[in-house]
C-alpha cells in the first residue's frame, strides 16, 4: 500500500513522525556564559616553603605515576644533595604541607632521602662544557658545592678550593655521624664531582693560595662558612674543660673520644648545642643543655630537640651561666668528690685545675628593650650550681672575613649580597653562612643556587649575549620561595597549563575526593641502641613506604589528569587533548557552571572574566 | 459474539502486542485475546495493564518500536485514554483499537450510545462504525492495513451488547488469505539502537503546524486507501462495505442517515415502507473520520429530506452526525440542498425499535409541511415528556 | 592511594551530546550522562514531560545517542512496558528499556503506572531523577521534597508540611527484584548499581538524587557538594534492596548535622529553628527505621 500513500516523510520540511534529525551539538551553549573556567596551575606550598627551591610537588607526582627515575632527576635538578637534606633539613615543606590540615603531612623528607640514597641505573653524563668561562668557588660546604654543581650543569668549568683536608664543610666537620653518616656525604660529593666539578683540598685562599691566582677565573663565589665560635663571657674560665662545641664535634667525628667527661654542660640553643649533647651522650656522658631562652626560642630543629629529649638529654631553659668553678676554688667538697670519682685519666695526667661546676642564674622575660625587643633578664638571687666536668659552648658561629679582599663590603659580621648573591665587587659573589643567610644546610644550598644563576647572568651579560630581565620574584617558587634553576633555564620537564606563580591555599582544595590515610613516620633505632652507638639514629622509610607516602601527596595546584572535571561536566565540554597531554575545555559548550573548578581536588582551575 | 469477532480479527491480523484493561462491555475481547496469547494461538505479548491510559501508553511504546499493536476499550475507558489518543495520532502510529460503544457516566451505565467514541472525533483517529459482527471482523483486519498504509491509528467501533454480546454467524477468512492481504508490518520509523533518534520532541511554533498539516494530508489519503482496501477485500473475500452505503435511495423523498446497529433496524423499516409505496431510503454512515464529505454529498444531493438519527448528543448543539452532515451539505446548490432533520434516539442503551424510526419519519414529514418554521436541530424521540 | 582515582572505572563512550539546553550546573545532566555510560548504546529510553523534554533539544535535535520516545507525564512506566513487549516479540531481549522520569512524574502522577509495571515485574529499568521539584514548568511543587521546603509556585505561607514519600519502600512492597538509591556525586556507586540492574531480569528501580541549583537556591557549582552532604547527613542514604527483603547500605553515613545542609539552600531560607529541629528528628527517625530494615529485612 505504500505506493499509494503520499510520502509523509520529509514533507513540509519535516519527517512525518516528529523524528529527530540531528544532534544538539550544533548549539553554541557556550555563548550563555559571563565568566569561564580555565586550567591554571599554581605552586604547591611545599615548593614555596623549601629553602633549596625544590619541585617537591612535581617529584611526588612522578612517583605517584611510578616514574622513579624521572622523579629522582627532577629532584636533582634543583637539589644536589637530597640524601643530605633528607636527613638534616628541618623540612619546612612538611609544616607547609596542605595535607597536614587533613590528616598528616606527607613525609617528604623520607621520600627525598629515599631518592637521594637510590643508586641510579644509568649514571648521569657529565654535562657538556658549553661555556668558555671558568668559575672559582671558595669553600666546599653546602653553599659552595651547590653553586659549583649548578654552574657545571649550566656548562661552566668550576674549581672548588677547600681549606680543610676533606670537602663538605659543616657537613663533614659539624654534623654528627648518627645524623649524617660519612658514606652518605661521600656519595653526595661524588655525585657533584661527577658533574665535572673539580675540588681541591688543603687550599686556603688568601693563605697558601694567594687571591692573585684566582684572577684567571671569570667569577668567584665566596662560601667559606662561619666557624668562629662566639665567645661566652664567664668568670673563671678553665681552658682545658671549657671548649667550643664545634671543636668537640670535629674531634668526635674523627673518632677521637675527645676530652669530655661525664657531666657535660652545653651552653646554647643551636643545632650545634643539641648535636654536642647527643654526641656527648653517646660517649657515655650525662649532658645538660643550658639555654637562655625558653623552648620556643630554641633555634635548633624541633626534630633534633625531640630526639635529644628522648635519648635522655636534659634541658635547662631560661638559665644562663655566669661563672665556672674549678677544683682549686671549689667550695662544695661533695660535688668535687662526685666528679673525681668519674675521672678517666690517670692521676698524673690530670691538669691542675679541673672544672667541677657551672654557676648559673635563672632568667625571666623582662621589660622590652629600647627597640621593643624581647629581653631575658636574670632573677636576683636565683643562682645555683650545675655539677660539670666539661663545658661546651655552642652559641653560634661567625664567619672569618679576614681573608677577603678589602673591596668587598661587609654588613656587620657578614658579607653584603643581593638576591643573586652579588657583592658590591664585580665578579665576586657570596652565599651561605658568610652572608646573612639563615644558618641551615638547606638555606645554604639554596643560596648557592641563587648565586649560580647570578653568575650565569653576569657572565652572559659580560659576553654581550642578550639576557632576559631576571625578575627574582618570577624565579622564586610562589614568589616567596627559593629560586628554581629550571625556571631560569626555561626547560621545565613538567607540563603545566596557564601557570600562575602563587601558592595554592588549603581552601582551594576539594577534600571530598581524598580518603584519610595516616602518614608513615620515620623509623628510628631504639633508644637503648642509640645511646651507645653513632650508627644512624633515624632509619627513614623503606622504598615502598616512601612511595606510599608520595602517593598521599595532594599534588596541590598542578593538574595531574585525574579527570574529575571531565567526568562531572554536565555539558560534556571537557575532552582529553587529542594526541597530547592535558585536557581541553570547549568554548562552544561550556556554560561556566563552575563545577569543574569546585570539584578539582587540587585547585588547579580557576574562574576568570578574561577573554570574554 | 462481537467480542469474539474482534478477537478473531486481531488474531488473523497477527497483532504482536496487545494491551488492555477489562471494562464492560468489552471484557470478552480481553478474555479471548488473553487466552489466545496464553495458548500461543496468537503469538503476541499480552499485557493486562492497570488503566486504559496505560494501555494506550503501552501501545504507543510498542508501536514506536515497530510492533503491530492492538487495544480495546469502552466508555469511561476510552475517555481515560483521551490524552494519549491525541498522542497516538500525532505520533503517526498505526495502532488499531476496538471501541465498544458505551454511554458516558454519570449516571453509571454499561449500555450503548456513541458519545464515547464521538467525543474523541478531534483526536486524529480514523473511525469506522460497524453494523454487524461480520463487518466487525472484516473491519478489524482491514483496519491494520489502512492504519499502516497512512500511519494513522484506527478505531473500529461496535455497539455495546447489540453487537458485542449478540451472536451472529460470521465467516472467518483463511489465515493464509489474510496473510496475503496483510503482510507483516514494516515501520517507516522506529526506536532503533542502530539509528538512534528522538520521537515526539518539543516542537516550536515554526514547525508544529506542518506536522498537523501532514496528519491532515494523511487523513485525506486515508479516504482513498479505505476504498482501495475495501475493493481488495471485496475481491478476496466477497464483501464490500465502503465509506458509506446507500440503500434504496433511488428516487427517495426522504433518506435516513444511520449508523451502527440502528442501520439494521432502519433497513427493516425501509423495506417495510417501500413495500407500502413510500419513497424512503437510507444511507449508512460507516466512516466518520476522515469524514466522507464527497460521498455523502453525492448520495444526498437533490434528496428533498434527510433525517439523521443520532445515538449521541453534543450538549449545547445537536446530534454529532447531524451536525457534521448538515455542514457537509450546506455548500450544495440551493436546489440540491436537502431539508434537514435531526433526531436523538437510543441514548444510554435505550432500545431503538422500528417504531422509533417510524416515529422519526413521521415527525420529519410533519416538519416538512411547515418549511420555514424553525425546527430544533435536535428533536428527542422516545423520551418521556 | 588516597585520592580515589575513578577515571579508569568510568566508561568512556559518550551517549549524551554537548549543546543540550540544561541550566548550568544541572544535576539531571550529570545523571543522564552517567546512567547512559553505564548502560551503553543498546538502550532505548522513554521519558515524560520533565526537564529532559526541553534539555534534549527542541525538534529536530536530540541530545541523546540512544533512541528516545517522549511521552506524556503519567505514562512513563507503561510506555516502557510497551517498548519492552515489542522488543521481546522481535526477539531482542538484550536491549535495555530505560524509563526515565523526574520526581514529579514518579512520586505523583506517574505512580499508578509505575505500580502497575512493578506489579507485572516488567523487565525495565526505571530511573527516578529526583531534584525534589517539578522544575520544567518553572519550579513547582512535587510530592518529593522534604518537609518545609518552598517552591516558587508554593506560597511562603504554606511550605510543605508532609514528609517525603518513601518511594523505595513503596517499590520494595511490590517485591521487585532490585531497587536502589544513588546520587550524581557518587559516580562509581551509580554506575555499579546501574550495571548490576542491567544483569537482572524483571523490574529495577533506581532513585537518584540530583540537585537543581535554581530550585534549591544554591549556586551552579554546588550541585555535587549538596548531593554529598545529603548522603553524609543521612537525608538521602545510599542503599539497595533485593526482592523487597534484603536491604543493604552501600556507603558510610557519618550523620553530619542537617542544619548546615538546610541553611545553605535558598529554598529553606524561611524555616525557623523549630522547623529545622523537626526536620532533624524526621531524618533521624527515618534513619533508625532504615537501619532496622537493613538489620532485620523487610
Amino acid at each position: 500500500m505504500r505506493e499509494n500513500q503520499s510520502d509523509g516523510d520529509v514533507a513540509h520540511g519535516l519527517p512525518s513522525s516528529g523524528v529527530s534529525e540531528g544532534s544538539t551539538s550544533a548549539n553554541r551553549t557556550g555563548s550563555w556564559k559571563s565568566v569561564r573556567p580555565v586550567y591554571q596551575d599554581m605552586v604547591a606550598p611545599c615548593n614555596a616553603a623549601c629553602p633549596v627551591g625544590t619541585d617537591v610537588e612535581g617529584t611526588m607526582n612522578l612517583l605517584r605515576e611510578g616514574k622513579v627515575a624521572e622523579a629522582r632527576d627532577l629532584l636533582l635538578r634543583e637539589n644536589p644533595m637530597p640524601a643530605v637534606t633528607g636527613r638534616v633539613c628541618d623540612h619546612p615543606c612538611q609544616t607547609a604541607c596542605n595535607r597536614a590540615s587533613f590528616d598528616d603531612a606527607v613525609n617528604i623528607h623520607a621520600v627525598e632521602r629515599m631518592l637521594g640514597d637510590l643508586e641510579p641505573e644509568v649514571h648521569a653524563p657529565i654535562p657538556a662544557r658549553t661555556r668558555k668561562e671558568k668559575v672559582a668557588v671558595v669553600g666546599s660546604g653546602p653553599a659552595g658545592l651547590a653553586c659549583a654543581y649548578h654552574l657545571a650543569r649550566l656548562g661552566y668549568a668550576v674549581n672548588v678550593f677547600e681549606a680543610e683536608p676533606e670537602p663538605g664543610g659543616a657537613l663533614r666537620y659539624g654534623i654528627p655521624e648518627y645524623h649524617l653518616p660519612r658514606e652518605v656525604l661521600v656519595r653526595e660529593i661524588e655525585r657533584i664531582r661527577s658533574q665535572g666539578v673539580d675540588i681541591r683540598c688543603d687550599v686556603h685562599v688568601g693563605g697558601n693560595l694567594p687571591w692573585k691566582e684566582l684572577e684567571s677565573h671569570d667569577a668567584i663565589f665566596l662560601a667559606s662558612g662561619a666557624r668562629v665560635n662566639r665567645p661566652l663571657e664567664l668568670t673563671g674560665q678553665d681552658p682545658a674543660d671549657v671548649r667550643p662545641g664545634l671543636e668537640f664535634l670535629r674531634e668526635a667525628k674523627a673518632g677521637d673520644r675527645g676530652a669530655v667527661g661525664r657531666r657535660v654542660v652545653v651552653v646554647g640553643g643551636t643545632d650545634t648545642a643539641v648535636d654536642c649533647a647527643r654526641t656527648a651522650l653517646r660517649l657515655g656522658a650525662d649532658p645538660v643543655v643550658v639555654c637562655q631562652g625558653s623552648r620556643v626560642d630554641l633555634s635548633a630543629s624541633a626534630e633534633a630537640f625531640e630526639e635529644a629529649l628522648r635519648e635522655g638529654v636534659r634541658f635547662e631553659f631560661q638559665v644562663w651561666p655566669v661563672a665556672v668553678l674549678a677544683s682549686e676554688h671549689a667550695e662544695n667538697e661533695e660535688a668535687i668528690e662526685a666528679i673525681r670519682s668519674m675521672y678517666v685519666e690517670a692521676e698524673a695526667d690530670r691538669p691542675k685545675a679541673r672544672l667541677v661546676g657551672v654557676e648559673c642564674v635563672r632568667m625571666h622575660i623582662g621589660e622590652p628593650g629600647p627597640a621593643g625587643e624581647r629581653r631575658s633578664l636574670p632573677i636576683e638571687g636565683s643562682n645555683f650550681i650545675i655539677p660539670a666536668d666539661t663545658l661546651l659552648t655552642a652559641l653560634g658561629e661567625e664567619p672569618d672575613l679576614g681573608f677577603l679582599p678589602s673591596e668587598i663590603t661587609r654588613k656587620g659580621y657578614v658579607v653584603k649580597v643581593d638576591e643573586f648573591g652579588r657583592t658590591n665587587h664585580p665578579g665576586f659573589f657570596a652565599g651561605g653562612d658568610i652572608t646573612g643567610e639563615a644558618r641551615t644546610v638547606a638555606h645554604s644550598l639554596g643560596s648557592g643556587k641563587r648565586a649560580a644563576i647570578g653568575i650565569d647572568r653576569h657572565l652572559r651579560e659580560k659576553a654581550g649575549e642578550p639576557v632576559a630581565e631576571a625578575d627574582p620574584k618570577a624565579l622564586r617558587y610562589g614568589g616567596t620561595g627559593n629560586f628554581s634553576i629550571t625556571r631560569w633555564r626555561g626547560d621545565d620537564p613538567v607540563h603545566r597549563t596557564g601557570e600562575v606563580n602563587e601558592v595554592v591555599p588549603f581552601e582551594r582544595l576539594n577534600l571530598a575526593h581524598f580518603t584519610s590515610v595516616p602518614g608513615k613516620p620515620d623509623r628510628h633505632r631504639s633508644f637503648e641502641e642509640r645511646r651507645s652507638s653513632f650508627a644512624e639514629a633515624n632509619l627513614g622509610l623503606t622504598a615502598n613506604e616512601a612511595l606510599a607516602e608520595a602517593r598521599r601527596c595532594f599534588n596541590c595546584g598542578v593538574c595531574n589528569q585525574c579527570e574529575l572535571c571531565l567526568i562531572f561536566c554536565p555539558d560534556i565540554a571537557i575532552q582529553r587533548h587529542p594526541g597530547g597531554h592535558g585536557l581541553s575545555l570547549s568554548e562552544q559548550y561550556c556554560k561556566s557552571c563552575g563545577i569543574c573548578v569546585e570539584e578539582c581536588p587540587r585547585g588547579a582551575m580557576v574562574m576568570t572574566r578574561e577573554g570574554l | 459474539m462481537g467480542g469474539q469477532a474482534v478477537s478473531w480479527g486481531v488474531r488473523l491480523a497477527r497483532a504482536e502486542v496487545v494491551a488492555a484493561c477489562p471494562i464492560s462491555p468489552q471484557t470478552q475481547i480481553v478474555e479471548e485475546l488473553s487466552e489466545m496469547c496464553a495458548s500461543g494461538d496468537l503469538r503476541a505479548r499480552f499485557i493486562e495493564v492497570e488503566s486504559e491510559h496505560s494501555a494506550m501508553a503501552v501501545c504507543i511504546g510498542a508501536a514506536s518500536t515497530g510492533a503491530r499493536t492492538f487495544t480495546a476499550t469502552s466508555g469511561q475507558g476510552l475517555a481515560r485514554m483521551h490524552e494519549l489518543l491525541h498522542w497516538a495520532a500525532g505520533a503517526r502510529l498505526p495502532i488499531v483499537m476496538a471501541d465498544v460503544n458505551r454511554a458516558m457516566a454519570p449516571g453509571w451505565t454499561v449500555w450503548t450510545d456513541q458519545n464515547d467514541s464521538l467525543s474523541q472525533r478531534d483526536t486524529g483517529w480514523i473511525q469506522i462504525y460497524c453494523e454487524s459482527n461480520q463487518e466487525v471482523l472484516d473491519s478489524t483486519v482491514q483496519a491494520f492495513k489502512l492504519a499502516e498504509a497512512v500511519d494513522l491509528p484506527v478505531m473500529v467501533i461496535l455497539d455495546g451488547f447489540y453487537l458485542s454480546h449478540a451472536c451472529e454467524p460470521v465467516d472467518i477468512p483463511e489465515p493464509a488469505e489474510v496473510d496475503a492481504f496483510l503482510p507483516k508490518r514494516t515501520a517507516r520509523h522506529k526506536l532503533d539502537t542502530d539509528a538512534p533518534r528522538a520521537f515526539g520532541a518539543l516542537t516550536p511554533p515554526a514547525l508544529y503546524m506542518e506536522t498537523r498539516l501532514q496528519q491532515q494530508e494523511a487523513m485525506a489519503e486515508a479516504l482513498k486507501v479505505l476504498d482501495a482496501v475495501d475493493e481488495e477485500w471485496g475481491q478476496r473475500f466477497g464483501r464490500r462495505y465502503g465509506a458509506i452505503e446507500s440503500y434504496q435511495t433511488e428516487g427517495a423523498e426522504l433518506v435516513l442517515v444511520v449508523s451502527g446497529t440502528v442501520a439494521s433496524t432502519a433497513r427493516h423499516v425501509v423495506n417495510q415502507l417501500r413495500g407500502q409505496g413510500e419513497k424512503v431510503g437510507l444511507v449508512k454512515a460507516r466512516l466518520f473520520r476522515p469524514f466522507p464529505t464527497g460521498a455523502l454529498r453525492k448520495a444526498l444531493a437533490g434528496v428533498p429530506h434527510v433525517a439523521v438519527l443520532d445515538r449521541n448528543i453534543s450538549p449545547g448543539r445537536s446530534g454529532i452526525f447531524a451536525e457534521e452532515i448538515r455542514a457537509a451539505l450546506c455548500d450544495l446548490e440551493p436546489g440540491q440542498r436537502p431539508a434537514f432533520h435531526g433526531y436523538i434516539i437510543g441514548l444510554g442503551g435505550r432500545d431503538v425499535r422500528p417504531e422509533t424510526i417510524i416515529d422519526c419519519l413521521a415527525r420529519a414529514r410533519e416538519a416538512a409541511k411547515n418549511p420555514g418554521v424553525c425546527e430544533r436541530e435536535d428533536v428527542w424521540v422516545g423520551v418521556q415528556p | 592511594m588516597s585520592q580515589i582515582v575513578i577515571k579508569d572505572r568510568i566508561p568512556q563512550a559518550e551517549l549524551l551530546a554537548p549543546g543540550h539546553v540544561a541550566c548550568p550546573g544541572c544535576g539531571g545532566s550529570i545523571a543522564m550522562r552517567l546512567v547512559l555510560k553505564a548502560l551503553g548504546p543498546r538502550t532505548v529510553i522513554t521519558l515524560p514531560a520533565c526537564c529532559w523534554t526541553t534539555r534534549s533539544g527542541p525538534g529536530p535535535q536530540s541530545a541523546l545517542g540512544v533512541p528516545l520516545l517522549h511521552i506524556a507525564s503519567e505514562a512513563t512506566a507503561a510506555t516502557a512496558s510497551g517498548i519492552r513487549a515489542a522488543l521481546d516479540v522481535q526477539g531482542d531481549t538484550e536491549t535495555t528499556v530505560l524509563a526515565w522520569a523526574g520526581d514529579g512524574d514518579t512520586f505523583g502522577i506517574g505512580l499508578q503506572a509505575l505500580s502497575g509495571a512493578a506489579e507485572r515485574n516488567e523487565d525495565i529499568l526505571y530511573v527516578c531523577c529526583d531534584n525534589e521539584a517539578c522544575t520544567n514548568p518553572g519550579i513547582q511543587r512535587s510530592p518529593a521534597p522534604p518537609s518545609g521546603s518552598r517552591a516558587p509556585a508554593t506560597p511562603m505561607a504554606t511550605p510543605r508540611s508532609h514528609p517525603k514519600k518513601d518511594l523505595i519502600g513503596i517499590l520494595a512492597a511490590h517485591r521487585i527484584p532490585y531497587a536502589a538509591t544513588s546520587t550524581v556525586a557518587h559516580p562509581l556507586d551509580l554506575i555499579e548499581k546501574v550495571q548490576k540492574a542491567r544483569t537482572i531480569r524483571g523490574m529495577k528501580f533506581l532513585h537518584l538524587l540530583s540537585p537543581c541549583p535554581p530550585d534549591w537556591g544554591i549556586s551552579d557549582d554546588e550541585t555535587l557538594d549538596l548531593a554529598r552532604q545529603a548522603v553524609r547527613t543521612r537525608v538521602f542514604p545510599l542503599f539497595e534492596v533485593e526482592n523487597g527483603q534484603r536491604w543493604r547500605f552501600t556507603t558510610d553515613h557519618p550523620g553530619d548535622p542537617v542544619e548546615p545542609y538546610i541553611r545553605r539552600q535558598g529554598r529553606f531560607r524561611h524555616l525557623t529553628p523549630e522547623q529545622v529541629r523537626h526536620i532533624q528528628s524526621e531524618v533521624d527517625a527515618r534513619w533508625e527505621a532504615l537501619k532496622r530494615r537493613v538489620e532485620f529485612g523487610a
